[in-house]
């Protein structure tokens, strides 16, 4: 045909197949330009919307890598007119993928140092042998590191060490199943509900931290810690009883577990002042972040504790290089681009005036109605997508829905948090998931009754307790 | 000869191992054995690589590494590898990552000329091509249980012969049946046929199928032609004539312990894509190994 081999049509159909979503994509965001704007929406901001669903639906059918992705927003936002080629580029960067950045590469240093071995030790030394507490015990440690490095770093150290009481149990993957997941579930649940507890527990959060500067509200480290780690506290005894009620595990006592998990880290090397130096360095980090990020800000903060490891020696940049996705910080920098233009364009008021229209006079007489929305809508933008892009594209719409601006943006940084339902929800599920010892429809079996609770909890403290702030 | 033998797992791949090695010995065939892992979700693939490392680290092997494992005690056990290969017990300090979330072990065979061991990662159609055109395999052999699609694609899109080993019992004895017509992909199809026989030491059917009453000049000489390379060959065969629409005749005809073996379509692929092939067609629908000749 046209002269065209068998190999090259051959060639061509697979890549239509393997193409397809993109396809599909590129047809809805033709079809929607082809239609006139909504009444009441700019054309810049209608087509940033429409933007917005098609690089929506590239994030969650990955056709093309997630930087092509990152390009298609950057050029579209150029050709679209929503922008000039300046604006769109500085849009790009900001102190939260400064954050990301330095959230991802101080996660390799971190996980590099090889604490894995003493906070087993140390969890197993506080729970003892019996599997309820060790359960709680690894929900609870997962929770509180997650909340102060973020539940990517945590999952990665955590992981290898329920995975070795796991082993040293039973070597047999029929025996130890449902322990299999009660304790990989307690690890990636653990870390997603301790991720809200402070502003360093994800990139979410310092996103959310940047929309509400622009909206000139200001909330501290400290701040952010009081209004919202009571909630941790809260939901680290529901997650392990939930996960205990839904995958009972086939011993009560791991006692042979435990034992052979002393032995194998009593043969790993002694704590050395190198160990020391390089926790001191991220105290020095965490300190930065308490004091003095409202001024100059996480990201560099971040940074600061890279620069650090790499100048003290303890991480190689080859590693740090090797082991950061530099796609996944474009793609952010990409989304927060679309967010800001989002909000500039006058799209985030227009969506946010269609849901109260929506919503009608409820949403004044009982705000927990918007809260609800809110925190469902985000839940399922998370499990779909990923929670820091979720915030990127919904905060600046969810921060115009309400009275109260700081408290839709907590709630929707909080939501975004609730990734329990699939694997690509966050990375501390896909690392459990990527394990090999928990099947993906496990995820769902007690994810959605800790997604209602989580839910349910949220919009009852936030209507609650957060009273007292005000 | 190279042939490429897809495993996904412990518990349902011993039927695909194992008539693909028969194959490879039938071939002296240069052999490797790939388990594809699931893709890594996109924005977590770095930190993943981070938690796998301190995995390893407690002595943990990464996901894939236990089916390897498990491929090498199946060959270890039917002798197809060297002795000092399996002496030293498996050697997974040497899976040599090669790139592109490919790792590779090499051992040297008995029955066939080498057996490398192969671990990938990602959409399984996608790496098994990738594997197939870089390193140029002549027959690709794949599981057929719950996995149509999958065996649709790769006889659509994969530049090698395709043994679908879809319900197969070792311990069966088959029978091939062997699709001759006038069409360029029926000589191939035969010399596949004459050794696969010779390996399994099994007889053939020939089927010859005519849409018509009667059978054309091209037809008989083919059918002919391949009885006459079956005697030689010293293996049994009988001719079958039957009439009716081919794809739908030779499913009918087929039974559970027949090993078909059939040309590839000469359609151009616009045309198989969207109507589809004689083969595809039987690849579908029938409920026994098929092995499709390009």
């Amino acid at each position: 045909m046209l002269g065209f081999s068998h190999r090259s049509l051959t060639n061509f159909l697979f890549w239509v197949t393997q193409k397809k979503w993109f396809l599909i994509t590129m047809a809805v965001g033709f079809f929607l330009l082809l239609l006139p704007n909504p009444h009441g929406l700019s054309i810049e901001g209608y087509r940033t919307l429409i933007i917005v669903i098609t690089a929506l639906m590239l994030i969650v059918t990955e056709p093309i890598p997630l930087p092509g992705i990152a390009m298609y927003i950057l050029v579209s936002e150029v050709y679209f007119g929503i922008g000039s080629a300046n604006t769109i580029a500085k849009s790009f960067m900001n102190d939260a993928v400064f954050f990301i950045m330095g959230s991802l590469m101080l996660a390799v240093a971190i996980v590099k140092q090889g604490w894995d071995t003493r906070i087993a030790l140390g969890i197993i030394k506080l729970t003892g042998h019996k599997t309820r507490n060790i359960v709680f015990g690894f929900t609870a440690i997962s929770a509180i590191l997650a909340s102060f490095i973020g539940e990517h770093t945590v999952a990665a150290i955590m992981v290898p060490i329920g995975m070795a009481l796991i082993h040293f149990t039973s070597e047999d993957r029929k025996k130890v199943q449902k322990l299999s997941a009660v304790l990989l579930f307690s690890i990636a649940y653990g870390a997603l509900v301790g991720s809200i507890g402070t502003p360093s527990g994800g990139g979410r959060n310092v996103i959310m931290m940047g929309y509400l500067r622009d909206s000139n509200l200001s909330i501290s480290y400290l701040e952010w810690m009081l209004r919202v780690y009571p909630l941790v506290l809260i939901q680290i005894p529901i997650v392990s009883w939930v996960l205990m009620k839904n995958f009972v595990p086939e011993f009560s006592h791991l006692d042979s577990g435990v034992r052979k998990l002393v032995v194998q880290v009593a043969k790993s090397a002694e704590m050395t002042g190198r160990n020391t130096v390089a926790a001191f360095i991220f105290l020095l980090v965490f300190l930065g972040w308490i004091l003095f990020s409202e001024s100059i800000g996480l990201g560099t903060i971040a940074l600061t504790g890279v620069l650090f490891y790499l100048v003290a020696g303890f991480v190689k940049w080859e590693d740090l290089s090797r082991n950061t996705h530099w796609g996944v910080i474009i793609l952010f920098g990409a989304t927060i681009s679309l967010g800001s233009n989002i909000k500039a364009t006058g799209a985030a008021i227009w969506l946010a005036n269609s849901i109260v229209e929506f919503l009608g006079p409820f949403i004044h007489s009982m705000p927990f109605i918007a809260d609800t929305l809110v925190a469902i809508m985000t839940t399922t933008m998370a499990n779909v997508l990923s929670s820091s892009a979720t915030v990127a594209v919904l905060g600046p719409i969810t921060l115009n829905i309400g009275n109260d601006t700081l408290h839709m943006g907590l709630v929707t940084a909080i939501a975004s948090a609730f990734g329990y339902f699939t694997v690509v929800a966050a990375p501390a599920c896909t690392i459990v998931y990527s394990s090999g010892m928990v099947k993906a429809k496990d995820f769902l079996k007690a994810g959605w009754q800790l997604g209602l609770i989580s839910i349910f909890l949220l919009v009852l403290y936030a209507n609650t307790y957060w009273l007292f702030f005000n | 000869m190279k042939i490429l033998i897809a495993v996904g797992s412990k518990e349902y791949s011993g039927p695909t191992l194992s008539a693909g090695m028969k194959v490879a010995r039938a071939f002296n065939a240069s052999t490797t054995i790939v388990d594809v892992g699931e893709k890594v979700n996109e924005f977590s693939t770095k930190v993943v690589g981070l938690a796998q490392e301190r995995m390893e680290s407690w002595d943990f092997d990464r996901p894939g590494v236990d089916v390897l494992e498990w491929a090498f005690e199946y060959l270890a056990g039917k002798k197809f590898i060297e002795r000092t290969d399996i002496e030293a017990g498996f050697p997974k300090n040497t899976l040599v990552d090669t790139g592109g979330s490919r790792s590779e072990v090499y051992l040297k065979g008995t029955v066939c000329e080498d057996v490398n061991l192969i671990l990938r990662n990602g959409e399984i159609i996608s790496e098994l091509r990738d594997e197939v055109q870089n390193h140029g395999y002549d027959v690709t052999i794949i599981g057929g249980s719950g996995k149509r699609r999958m065996a649709h694609d790769l006889v659509q899109y994969i530049d090698s012969s395709i043994f679908v080993v879809n319900k197969y019992d070792p311990d069966q004895l088959y029978r091939i049946l062997l699709a001759v017509d006038d069409s360029p992909g029926t000589p191939k199809a035969v010399k596949y046929g004459v050794r696969v026989a010779q390996a399994f030491g099994i007889g053939v059917d020939l089927l010859t199928v005519s849409k018509q009453d009667h059978f054309g000049g091209g037809y008989k000489n083919a059918a002919d032609h391949a009885a006459k390379l079956m005697r030689r060959s010293g293996i049994e065969a009988k001719n079958v004539f039957e009439v009716g629409d081919p794809a739908q005749t030779i499913v009918e005809v087929a039974e559970e312990n027949n090993i078909i073996i059939m040309g590839a379509s000469t359609r151009s692929p616009i045309k198989k894509f969207f109507i589809g092939s004689k083969p595809l067609d039987v690849m579908e629908n029938c409920r026994c190994p098929i092995l499709i000749v390009k």
